[in-house]
């Protein structure tokens, strides 16, 4: 029981780590920032070619994550920036980050092959705490995964630009009355996700072989993540994932891995119907949100 | 011929499922992500009820239609308070649980379309046999394309005269300024409750001909890229009226045709393709909203 808790939250992290990644560009903008599931896609791709050319890792991380930032600086450049500028419109927001998933999804098959890939290096250590056995991929992304989002949260917590940062999230007409730059924050917020999503992606990848598709899944469960968890608060998404991953771990657990995705979309069906707000969010009529 | 013939069989099945779509989100202002699940629902139906139970396919067309929708209602009773990114949500919710149900109802070495075995799992249903219909046969391809292509016509020239009349105009209306219908009495929630139930069961019914046309189904016609394949060929012909989800079916046949005689390999020309209709998302979301031939603008 303890191990499953254990293995769920681990997961969970790292759930929560590209909720945060999807809630950083949704709670500021109302945009649903669908190609973050290519993000999550490509990045490990980036550092597996890295590696093939012999470079080091630390070299084949930064790549990927420096790709994940320039590819969400490119979403935000390229397509909703602009977009932004015309009548508002979330359904075309939605519709072409969706058609940028596309794009770099089947971008990334074509380049890469539709075969699945690994960057697992032999087999990994194991410790013992008590009756819980931790392997080392899983133990290096529960802590980097951790450290990310707290240093994120000090960041929104202590910093001016954090203070800004939850004020637009929080009143964007407002904080662009009082002149500050919504394009600068705005970019901030497209920078960040990418790197959250490809944070994500690559300590996954250390445990799991990845490939071109299924990025859309991934982050979907992200989505059901920061719904379930409070999508009016930077809080909502890491309570969010940790719920998501335990309850897929007790899914898998006493049914089978079969239904796990069924069971999360479930939980999200409930939430919506019963407390649309979500777990930290405050009631509301869902129309409100 | 044959050739052309197999095309405009698609061509039916996709025109009935892009109009079926464009109710939802041409007319209710709704994008969902749940349609192919209703597609696979009409398929799944159909297959099961004639391969295992032996009905007739009018029979199990009407079994087809009518499972998508009551699922519909289910589903749709709460409309009012889905809307925007909670109603992409909810049809996302539906559209994953109807997968893994479709995917996972099975079990080995048990006879499929039993309790235990529903859907035979990863392996589908096979054995579908194409319909006859009072007494006529549709084995042969041109009559099977007559009928498909004749369900497609029918049915657009149904919506053409249900979209202008006064509940088509509810529709608009409620979707354009929901407030101003209400204020007007109009009861908005139980026309979009029928507009789903009718749309469902349309593309049911396209998936039942999908299934006796093809013979085969497995858990692919009800994933969410095949969801994603039909919005976006909605998208991309044009929402808001007939014609432009006409246009969205043609383009999605004949962008994989002309891969083809461009002689890109087939593997390669299914990611070419998909490359082309994400491109095109983006594309029309800027330049032209309303789609090729559309109306409305998605908001």
């Amino acid at each position: 029981m303890a191990q499953l808790l254990v293995d769920g939250a681990i997961s969970g992290v790292v759930i929560a780590l590209l909720a945060a990644g999807f809630a950083v560009v949704y709670l500021p903008t109302r945009i649903f920032h669908v190609a973050l599931g290519g993000i999550y896609v490509i990045a490990p791709l980036i550092a597996w070619t890295v590696l093939r050319y012999q470079w080091s890792w630390p070299v084949a991380i930064a790549a990927s994550l420096i790709s994940g930032i320039v590819l969400g600086l490119a979403c935000e450049a390229l397509n909703h920036s602009w977009l932004a500028r015309k009548p508002g419109a979330e359904g075309a927001h939605l519709i072409s980050s969706l058609g940028l998933y596309m794009v770099f999804s089947e971008a990334a098959a074509l380049v890469w092959g539709n075969e699945t890939k690994s960057i697992r290096m032999g087999l990994d250590r194991v410790w013992e705490i008590g009756p819980v056995v931790v392997t080392g991929a899983q133990a290096s992304a529960a802590a980097a995964a951790s450290l990310m989002l707290a240093t994120f949260y000090i960041w929104l917590r202590w910093t001016g630009l954090g203070l800004t940062f939850r004020a637009l999230a929080s009143n964007p007409t407002e904080i662009a009355l009082r002149g500050y730059s919504l394009q600068r924050l705005r970019f901030i917020a497209f920078g960040l996700s990418g790197l959250f999503g490809a944070t994500a992606a690559i300590l996954n990848s250390m445990d799991l072989g990845f490939g071109p598709r299924g990025g859309l899944v991934v982050l979907f469960l992200a989505v059901v993540a920061s719904i379930v968890g409070g999508r009016e608060s930077f809080a909502g998404p890491v309570l969010g994932g940790l719920l998501v991953g335990i309850l897929r771990a007790e899914i898998a657990w006493f049914t089978s891995t079969r239904w796990q995705d069924a069971a999360v979309f479930l939980l999200l069906a409930l939430v919506l119907a019963a407390r649309p707000g979500g777990v930290l969010g405050t009631t509301k009529r869902v129309e409100a949100l | 011929m044959n050739y052309v013939l197999h095309l405009s069989i698609y061509l039916g099945i996709y025109c009935i499922a892009a109009l079926s779509l464009n109710i939802i989100v041409g007319y209710c202002g709704l994008l969902t992500m749940a349609h192919a699940a209703y597609f696979a629902i009409g398929s799944y139906v159909y297959a099961i009820t004639t391969t295992r139970f032996l009905w007739t396919p009018l029979q199990a067309a009407s079994m087809a239609v009518g499972a998508s929708v009551v699922l519909s209602v289910v589903v749709s009773l709460a409309p009012r308070r889905f809307k925007r990114d909670s109603f992409v949500l909810i049809s996302l919710a539906v559209q994953v649980i109807v997968f893994s149900v479709i995917a996972n109802w099975f079990e080995p070495m048990t006879p499929p379309g039993t309790l235990r075995n529903l859907t035979n799992g990863p392996f589908g249903i096979s054995g579908v046999l194409r319909p006859s219909i009072f007494g006529i046969s549709l084995e042969p391809l041109a009559r099977f394309a007559a009928l498909a292509v004749g369900a497609a016509l029918v049915f657009a020239v149904v919506l053409h005269f249900l979209l202008n009349s006064p509940w088509g105009r509810l529709l608009k209306a409620s979707r354009d300024d929901e407030l101003v219908a209400r204020g007007l009495g109009k009861n908005v929630d139980l026309a979009r409750i029928q507009a789903f139930a009718f749309a469902c069961g349309s593309v049911a019914f396209a998936g039942a001909l999908y299934a006796s046309y093809v013979g085969y189904i497995d858990p692919s016609t009800a994933s969410l890229d095949h969801s994603i394949l039909m919005l976006s060929l909605v998208i991309v012909g044009g929402t808001g009226n007939i014609r432009g989800p006409l246009a969205g079916a043609a383009v999605l046949l004949l962008l994989p045709e002309a891969l083809r005689t461009a002689r890109i390999d087939d593997a390669v020309a299914a990611s070419v393709r998909l490359l082309i209709f994400g491109v095109l998302l983006v594309v029309m979301m800027h330049l032209r909203p309303q789609g090729l031939l559309g109306e409305y603008r998605v908001r």
